[in-house]
């Protein structure tokens, strides 16, 4: 690896870092309940995507070229909007401040019409493939040369309608489209091997007929690679990157704890919660 | 070349929506076709359009979500299919990924009603309800088979989603010659005029409405029909209007349970507005799931045939109560 790269991926690790922090100030601040298990899985993934994988603009936020990202795991709103934040696309002050508040556009599920930037509406599990598989199939008539992203947690991939998008995406040969999972093996109230048997993950999406890439989703460089693998958006295959993960990663008490899907820290958890983070960068470093 | 119709004839509902949409697809260089397995009569777009036409195949909650995220994307998407499983199998990708953002998805279906001698598996009995629940949907039922590709043009210009519901749609009776009417989504069609009582109705049995309102005319009775297509928005003032002009003597007559389609939201408006009716009867399909039988024979058996409903108007314009009201 080059030291661009390096550096890149050092760059990216700092973002995360920012990002879990201000994550965990929002939690210790808003009073209700904050999906902070499942946000804290996919930090770096957003990280990684809005900062190096998706061309996007936040002055620009209708450029036709733009990637579009769709997050159908939509409980893991509030992620997203920071990490947009971070990436300039909204304040994280009015997010800090507004969020789930009486007219505040930022609240738990994400919602288009309110909060234009986010691509769609979403939070019902199991709807945004089907909208990425459409949006994939309007810009590959268009000619447009965009990718579609898609981004789901893997207990989400019980609704059958994902495999219903998973069948449409590989009918259409739709290279344009990449869903990225989160593989955190936890659903709300238990862990998701002792309910519903996923494995063997991969190749169910193989047998879909998907191109499957397997990756550290706490990893950047192992996320930095997924990316960079993906293929043309002319290819005639849709790709899926599994990202191994842990729900509540870098704050150690909510890791693997069925008890930190949603909740909300005090102040004296705050102050726990960021020592935990800046413990577990430490060992990271180390 | 200008092809006229007359009354009673019959025609393809279908093969309207057909031609209707390659000569749309023509128009609009962002118009789709999308349909879950039931292409048969989309084969013009087809063959026209093969680049924005879509057989997902057997997959109803996919097909929605896929139009949903066509229409993110800048166009209008339209899905065809066969209404009982359209409505509920998707019902749920129609109210959050379609009417929550509020996009241009049209729903076109058939089976609206006892139709079609398949079972209560394949009868769209409850879906006026359902769509006309939904925030931002305007649901229209349609029984002429030309006002099917006027309402389709209407719709082009609309910004969120409309539902269409047809009968079986391969052989449906012209109602209304080309031009008769001022067909316009969101108003009621007076499709006979009459001043003793109002029929009010939609889709299927609007023909079943026309042949009732002439036996009362044997009895010197003169009978209003509304074709109130529209069921959302109501046409309110229309309603309001027949309250005075007939007498406040309405009987309402649809092929859709009797509680929670037209009848009820005729029903709101009379209350919403204190309308002060002298006579309200419901004509539709009571709680049960219908057997087997052509579509005549299971509207007589359930009670909202065409000899139930001279008996409906006989009421109303006598000023006699529905023997079974409240049961339904």
């Amino acid at each position: 690896m080059d030291d661009t790269k390096v550096g890149e991926i050092e760059r990216l690790e700092d973002l995360a870092y920012e990002l879990r922090a201000k994550l965990l100030q929002l939690c210790g601040t808003y009073e209700g309940a904050v999906h902070i298990g499942g946000d804290l899985s996919v930090a770096d993934i957003l990280t990684a995507l809005f900062n190096y994988g998706l061309h996007v603009n936040p002055a620009d936020i209708a450029d036709p070229r733009r990637d579009r990202f769709v997050l159908s795991k939509g409980h893991a709103a509030v992620c997203m909007y920071i990490a947009m934040a971070i990436r300039g696309f909204f304040s994280y002050d009015d997010i800090l401040k507004t969020y789930g508040q009486l007219g505040s556009a930022y609240g738990m599920h994400p919602c288009k019409v309110q909060l234009p930037g986010v691509e769609c509406s979403t939070g019902s599990l199991g709807h945004g493939l089907p909208l990425a598989v459409g949006m994939a199939l309007g810009a590959r008539h268009r000619g447009a040369s965009h990718r579609i992203v898609c981004l789901m947690g893997d207990g989400e991939t019980g609704e059958g309608s994902v495999w219903e998008a998973a069948m449409a995406a590989r009918s259409n040969e739709l290279g344009n489209l990449v869903a990225f999972i989160d593989r955190n093996r936890q659903l709300m109230t238990s862990f998701a091997e002792e309910r519903v048997v996923f494995e063997p993950y991969p190749d169910k999406w193989r047998a879909f007929g998907w191109e499957v890439v397997e990756a550290d989703g706490h990893d950047m460089a192992s996320l930095v690679a997924a990316i960079d693998g993906l293929p043309a958006t002319d290819s005639g295959r849709p790709t899926v990157v599994i990202c191994e993960t842990i729900k509540g990663k870098g704050v150690d008490f909510m890791e693997h704890n069925l008890a930190w899907h949603a909740g909300s820290l005090g102040p004296a958890d705050l102050e726990r919660a960021m020592a935990a983070l800046e413990a577990s960068r430490r060992k990271a470093v180390a | 070349m200008p092809v006229t119709f007359t009354f009673g004839e019959m025609l393809s509902a279908r093969s309207v929506i057909g031609s209707t949409l390659a000569e749309l697809g023509e128009q609009y260089e962002n118009l789709w076709v999308l349909t879950p397995d039931i292409g048969a009569t989309l084969v013009e777009f087809r063959d026209q359009f093969p680049d924005r036409f879509l057989d997902v195949g057997l997959a109803e909650q996919v097909c929605v979500g896929i139009a949903a995220g066509l229409a993110y994307d800048g166009n209008i998407p339209v899905v065809s299919g066969m209404l009982p499983f359209l409505s509920m199998r998707a019902l749920e990708q129609t109210r959050t990924d379609v009417c929550y953002p509020n996009l241009p998805v049209k729903i076109i279906g058939t089976h609206g009603g006892l139709v079609g001698n398949g079972g209560s598996t394949h009868y769209a009995v409850e879906d006026l309800a359902l769509m006309c629940a939904l925030t931002n949907m305007t649901v229209t039922s349609i029984g002429d088979p030309l006002m099917v590709g006027e309402v389709i043009r209407q719709s082009m210009q609309m910004q969120g989603p409309i539902y269409i519901r047809l009968s079986v749609g391969k052989s449906d009776a012209v109602l209304y010659e080309p031009g008769q009417h001022d067909v316009r989504i969101g108003k009621g069609i007076v499709a006979r005029e009459g001043t003793d009582a109002t029929i009010f109705t939609h889709g299927t049995t609007v023909l079943q409405a026309l042949k009732a309102a002439d036996q009362l005319a044997l009895d010197g009775r003169s009978v209003r029909v509304v074709d109130m297509f529209t069921l959302k928005p109501l046409d309110g003032d229309l309603v309001e209007r027949c309250a005075a002009e007939t007498g406040g003597r309405f009987v309402v007559l649809e092929d859709h349970l009797a509680y929670g389609g037209l009848a009820s939201r005729i029903a709101d408006v009379v209350l919403d507005r204190a309308l002060g009716l002298s006579s309200f009867e419901r004509l539709g399909i009571p709680q049960v799931y219908a057997g087997f039988g052509d579509d005549e024979q299971l509207r007589d058996k359930h009670g909202y045939g065409l000899a139930a409903t001279v008996a409906a108007l006989r009421r109303a314009v006598a000023g006699a109560s529905d023997p079974s009201k409240g049961t339904r």
